[in-house]
């Protein structure tokens, strides 16, 4: 039965893998999550380390790690992760700003000085000064990001 | 060459943490490691094709060992995964490793004092038992002490070459460090095999083969890891700045070296008067 099913779709199957586009030629079932992963991040390199020397991370780091040490060379910091202003309680009128790269950003908070009741979290989202739920104190996204329609791969 | 003007904020992750992509080596040497045991067990109890199962599972966590840190490699150095954050949360990683292996030689050494301090009166009440002839301290025990002692400030003087760029000098401190290791386990070897006592010979064989053959796994565990170090070292993977994989193999190799004193001390030495 299954070679009869076999052999009608064989010409078809053919035709396809001859005339094969990127999208619908045939590949192992292992390289799927590497196909549809989407687009990933640009390949930054440095110039190489010479033979016969001890590699520096400015000549040879790459990746993630490269672009952190160029910003960090630069006197920026890629990743923001100094905790926020906790030394006043936010208000509507002139709420604490966070920053974020993203449409919204989870929340952390102690109250005002830090430690001052137990930590609630919240997610901050760019339209919404959200304020939390034991103090009060308001917090406001700081969207510094791209704005991104369809955001197809996840920061 | 650094594409400097094309780079944009968005196009990379915006938190320095390594989301891991998925892998079969932690299922897969979850079950090799079952087997290990499993076998291990019905080796010592005598089953039928104990042994067998025990090569098999040690060869598989060999394997599973070896593809996953090789996967840990690729993606620090080659994809470059390894932000700052990174390296601080896997040099944790090492470091509550070893806590977990001093607890493992506290076990052993507790033993051996559990058995020792208060020697029963079956053995003859007198520690070393009576007609247990324990090794000579100053003989191979004391060579071996002066070796292990030495390769660690070998690894150091590597070490500090690295950081300081100069290549030849890690390399040769590095090489000094696994030469010295190796010969120790020779001569580990060989008084293993000419011991006036074996495993067997009451408590006393019991714990000193049991410390000491402990220390002595890891002894080569931590020269197999220097050595992948000083591998890598020699392909231009170890910057002067970012080489977590060989602090690593020093910090294991200084906590083996550390031990060793204490055997010396406690078995070796007063163990043996």
């Amino acid at each position: 039965m299954l070679s009869v099913a076999l052999r009608a779709v064989r010409p078809v199957a053919l035709r396809s893998a001859r005339r094969a586009s990127p999208s619908t030629a045939a590949r192992a079932l292992s390289t799927t999550a590497s196909r549809l992963s989407g687009p990933a991040a640009p390949s930054i390199y440095g110039t190489g380390s010479k033979q016969g020397e001890v590699p520096s991370d400015e000549t040879q780091a790459t990746g993630l790690e490269r672009f952190q040490l160029l910003g960090e060379m630069q006197g920026v910091d890629s990743f923001d992760l100094e905790p926020l202003d906790s030394s006043r309680v936010g208000t509507l009128a002139d709420p604490i700003k966070v920053f974020s790269l993203d449409t919204e950003r989870i929340v952390g908070c102690t109250g005002a000085p830090a430690d001052s009741h137990e930590l609630h979290w919240f997610t901050v989202r760019h339209d919404k000064t959200r304020r939390c739920p034991e103090c009060g104190s308001a917090y406001a996204l700081d969207f510094q990001g791209v704005a991104e329609e369809h955001d197809a791969h996840h920061h | 060459m650094t594409n400097i003007n094309n780079i944009n904020r968005s196009d990379f992750q915006y938190f320095p943490f390594h989301l891991v992509t998925p892998s079969p080596w932690p299922i897969l040497l979850s079950f090799s490691l079952l087997t290990m045991a499993i076998g291990a067990v019905m080796y010592m109890h005598g089953y039928s094709n104990g042994g067998e199962l025990l090569s098999t599972g040690f060869i598989l966590t060999s394997f599973g060992m070896g593809l996953w840190f090789r996967d840990v490699i690729i993606e620090g150095t080659y994809l470059g995964d390894h932000t700052r954050q990174v390296q601080k949360g896997l040099q944790l990683g090492i470091l509550l490793f070893i806590v977990s292996e001093v607890f493992a030689f506290l076990s052993v050494f507790w033993a051996f004092f559990h058995s020792s301090l208060s020697p029963a009166i079956e053995i003859g009440g007198v520690w070393p038992p009576q007609g247990i002839t324990p090794l000579d301290p100053f003989a191979i025990p004391l060579l071996n002490t002066i070796l292990l002692v030495s390769s660690g400030a070998f690894v150091t003087y590597g070490h500090h070459a690295l950081i300081h760029g100069d290549r030849r000098g890690a390399i040769l401190g590095m090489f000094l460090t696994i030469l010295f290791a190796v010969i120790f386990t020779i001569l580990q070897y060989y008084e293993y095999s000419e011991a006036a006592f074996t495993m067997s010979d009451s408590v006393y064989g019991s714990s000193f083969y049991a410390s000491t053959g402990l220390h002595g796994l890891h002894v080569i565990v931590g020269t197999i890891f220097i050595s992948v170090a000083f591998i890598r070292l020699i392909n231009y993977h170890l910057t002067d700045t970012h080489h977590q994989g060989c602090e690593a193999a020093i910090l294991y190799w200084h906590f083996v070296d550390v031990v060793w004193l204490f055997l010396f001390i406690a078995v070796y030495y007063w163990g043996g008067m």
